[in-house]
């Protein structure tokens, strides 16, 4: 028996459930799918805040062009128009929902500066801006009834004609299947940065809605463009906010110098995220991190211990348990870390691929609002923005749209991939080879780029998709068999991972967060365009799309 | 420190009774006990099930017992624990059902939440074109809520759920505060009204084991505590708790000391005199427990009475 909705959201992020509510309120019969319950999902993780320019000294047209001039002039400017434009209803949307904004004495929404931006115009609650909007929107989705298939794995989406009818699903905690009928699916699935060693992301992360649409035909956009934050635990990846720089936070390397004064001499720490990850990367490899040791340091200790507690209270912790150091007292250890997906699945403007039915919205998105680098504060924007836009969009195609089966084939395929998987008796392990994709992505596609690395990585990762054909899970229970969705999920690493690599490879050029060292210049002529990848057979085929320039034409980017 | 003993308690549906299991992990300084798990889980038995994701503390999938207190498996250092106790027990959370080795069933946890109606609700005529204009100060009481990130941890160490299935819990209640504390919420009397029915407030014993478990520093007692006060100051004061605590506050502020006998009666009301309550006061007597029943007005009973409120003052300013 299918499962039938109007709206089925897969991911139960901000983007999801911005998604669900808007299309919720339009009357639409909706319902959410989510690996992990919604409360759990990494939006929570999203430390320092939300841009929006809601000062009357402030415009969002600025604030659009700190975007355009930030994503490197590849972001799509009508995008980023909508991105901006709509950025201060949504805060206030959400301040009327319920999110605990931080406030000044007189009632205002607080803000603080970030990277790459003229104007201090982030939003945020402490340092934990997600885990509030997140609880809020949850909260919402309580309030208004909305239904949560919660520990539910989408395994691939299903197709009719060329149109999106559903997906095919694994209750993780029963371990059966199931077809989620819907005449419109959005995917709000997140980012894939877990295909990489050192990373900000959560185990979850694994870019399961990126590959299904990959996988069932719809393109993927700018896949090459991964940003690494600059700020990670040093040894962990965990993320430790740009807010934490926005509050005066130096970097320094092991001579005690604030180096980025040779990187970005007026913008210092708060330059870009590229800039920044680029710089300190460059200290570690030229051996002047501490001792020669791969690492910087992030020293907070001028803020003073109230400023430190009061604005920063979760990185504070997360410095104390995980590298044992008290930042009020001690410089916390850190080196830049996977983090930021720009690229996923192309969409318009209001969250629409190129297959009809199907979706996307969030970072498992391409619209694109940050074309080659991503502002910090841009990434919840864009959640409750598009994701908002995305749930409008599929009520009013699902208020038009018939229920389209198509189900019995694809659970099937489903069903017998999934046997296969269990029944296996001998094979290497999946650890084993999401180890060495994460090697291989850190070493060969991280923040410096050459051609010959990348050749090697899409040849490694190739390699590693054949050997994944006969990977062993271990144990063939259905009740909670977290081995099999981790088999599930590395698939899903996988097939995103050759696109990275085959677009880092293709684009031969440096723009934004791909550095290419052996092409060290922007190429606009060449490249001032997007980066298309679709799936034909078991080929990814790479097609190329222009930008759309409609106010800032491309400069020189300086800091 | 290489080859350190965990235990793991392990249940699946073919074995629904549980049983532990020893397992021999090599662990690195600065491991967490949530790399131990998947040490296991990669290195030696792909059948054990946990929640994880985040990794960092906020996503509040990894709550568990280690060393028979519950919390997050990705922010506890396993050597410091193994060093400190002398050995790692991994089990899962308490008063929830095991669906499989460390995963427990979170349904009767969503349950809780859901029944403190977690959403705020708007002042009819009073909600803004744009944003609300409060100072921010005056969410500062919520501060004591509103990191809580739901992992389970204070329910799984709740002495009162152990033996009350039926009450709603610290983390339930954590949440009831966050909109009773809310300058934005509506409802503020309707709130307190439900929440002094039983299973809510009144049921808590102050036992204080969700202060202290919290992974996360919330303070769900402190949070029922001061809907305690608040639900009084509304009138809400039916039922033994409420009644408990208002015999408990008139005696102390009129004779300067807890008069036993009258707090009693006052709390339990006509209950005082019912067979049962009277065959256990005489026993308790027989026992040597003998309350006195007129107690001497003490010296200093003005300074006790300024020292009542001034208490009183002070706290109700964080009260809305």
């Amino acid at each position: 028996m299918a499962v039938k909705r109007d709206i089925l959201v897969v991911g139960a992020g901000l983007a999801g459930m911005r998604a669900a509510l808007e299309a919720r309120a339009r009357g639409a019969h909706v319902a959410v799918l989510s690996k992990v319950h919604p409360v759990r999902s990494h939006s929570g993780a999203a430390q320092g805040g939300i841009n929006a320019a809601i000062r009357p000294e402030d415009d969002w047209r600025n604030h659009m062009f700190d975007v355009v001039k930030g994503s490197d002039y590849l972001c799509d400017q009508d995008a980023a128009e909508v991105l901006c434009s709509e950025a201060a209803e949504n805060i206030y949307e959400l301040d009327r929902m319920g999110c605990i904004w931080t406030r000044d004495d007189k009632g205002n929404i607080a803000q603080r500066p970030f990277g790459g931006q003229g104007y201090a115009r982030t939003c945020y609650i402490a340092d934990m801006t997600g885990h509030f909007i997140q609880h809020t929107l949850y909260e919402q989705m309580l309030k208004h009834d909305v239904e949560v298939f919660e520990e539910w794995f989408a395994t691939a989406l299903v197709t009719s004609q060329g149109r999106c009818t559903g997906v095919i699903a694994l209750s993780i905690l029963e371990g059966r299947l199931e077809y989620f009928q819907a005449k419109a699916t959005i995917l709000a699935t997140g980012g894939y940065a877990r295909a990489y060693r050192t990373t900000s992301n959560a185990i979850a992360n694994t870019g399961d809605g990126v590959t299904m649409a990959l996988r069932a035909g719809a393109p993927l956009e700018d896949m090459e463009f991964m940003q690494f934050h600059p700020t990670g635990l040093y040894g962990v990846g965990i993320l430790v906010t740009e807010g934490a720089r926005g509050e005066g936070a130096y970097l320094l390397n092991g001579q005690e110098e604030r180096f980025m004064k040779r990187y970005a001499p007026e913008k210092m720490e708060l330059a870009p995220r590229d800039i920044t990850a680029r710089a300190i990367q460059t200290e570690i490899e030229e051996g002047r991190g501490p001792d020669g040791k791969p690492f910087v340091w992030l020293d907070l200790r001028h803020l003073g211990e109230k400023k430190i507690l009061e604005r920063l209270p979760q990185i504070t912790n997360l410095a104390r348990s995980f590298v044992g150091v008290d930042p009020v007292k001690a410089p916390i250890p850190i080196q830049p870390t996977a983090h930021y997906s720009m690229g996923g699945i192309l969409t318009d403007l209001e969250g629409q691929t190129p297959m009809p039915g199907l979706l996307a919205a969030g970072e498992c998105a391409c619209v694109s609002v940050h074309g080659a680098n991503r502002l910090g504060g841009n990434s919840l924007l864009e959640t409750v923005v598009f994701g908002r836009r995305a749930g409008r969009a599929a009520a009013a195609y699902a208020a038009k749209a018939s229920q389209e089966d198509g189900g019995v084939d694809a659970l099937r395929r489903e069903e017998t991939r999934i046997q296969e998987l269990l029944k296996r008796e001998d094979g290497e392990r999946v650890s084993r080879l999401r180890t060495e994709l994460g090697d291989t992505m850190t070493a060969k596609v991280g923040i410096f780029r050459n051609g010959p690395d990348l050749a090697a990585a899409v040849q490694k990762v190739r390699e590693l998709k054949k050997r994944y054909s006969g990977v062993n899970v271990g144990h063939g229970g259905r009740v909670f068999n977290l081995a099999l969705v981790e088999a599930l999920e590395l698939g899903s690493l996988l097939d995103v991972a050759e696109c990275v690599a085959l677009g880092a490879l293709d684009r031969t050029e440096s723009r934004g967060a791909h550095s290419r060292r052996d092409y060290p210049k922007r190429d606009d002529e060449r490249w001032l365009r997007h980066t298309l990848y679709t799936r034909r057979g078991d080929e990814v085929a790479m097609d190329s799309s222009p930008v759309r320039i409609t106010k800032y034409p491309p400069q020189e980017r300086k800091y | 420190m290489p080859a350190t003993p965990v235990t793991v308690f392990r249940k699946n549906p073919a074995d629904p009774k549980g049983r532990y299991q020893e397992f021999t992990v090599d662990i690195q300084p600065t491991q967490t006990v949530l790399d131990a798990l998947h040490t296991i889980l990669y290195e030696q038995d792909p059948t054990l099930a946990f929640r994880r994701s985040c990794r960092s503390a906020i996503c509040g999938s990894c709550a568990m017992r280690i060393n028979g207190r519950s919390r997050l498996a990705c922010n506890t250092q396993a050597l410091d624990l193994f060093r400190r106790d002398g050995h790692l027990l991994v089990e899962p959370l308490k008063n929830l059902a095991v669906v499989k080795d460390l995963a427990v069933d979170m349904r009767g946890f969503w349950r809780s939440i859901r029944a403190v109606r977690p959403s705020l609700v708007e002042r009819q005529g009073e909600v803004p074109q744009t944003h609300y204009a409060i100072p921010g100060k005056r969410f500062n009481p919520l501060k004591i809520v509103s990191d809580c990130i739901m992992c389970g941890a204070c329910l799984s160490d709740c002495t009162v759920r152990e033996v009350h299935p039926g009450f709603l819990g610290p983390a339930a209640l954590a949440k009831a505060f966050r909109f009773v504390g809310d300058p934005r919420d509506g409802a503020t009397r309707s709130r307190l009204a439900v929440y002094s029915e039983p299973n809510g407030i009144w049921d808590c014993d102050t036992c204080l084991m969700c202060n202290e478990v919290c992974p996360m520093l919330v303070k769900p007692l402190d949070a029922i505590l001061l809907m305690r006060e608040a639900a009084i100051e509304n009138g809400f004061v039916k039922g033994m708790g409420p009644k408990h605590a208002l015999a408990f506050y008139e005696t102390v502020e009129r004779t300067g000391k807890l008069h036993e006998t009258s707090t009693a009666i006052h709390s339990l009301g006509a209950r005082f005199f019912s067979p049962g309550n009277l065959a256990l006061t005489a026993r308790t007597v027989l026992r040597g427990k003998r309350p006195r029943l007129l107690a001497p007005k003490p010296k200093g009973l003005a300074e006790v009475r300024k020292l009542v409120a001034s208490v009183h003052r002070e706290r109700y300013r964080t009260v809305p």
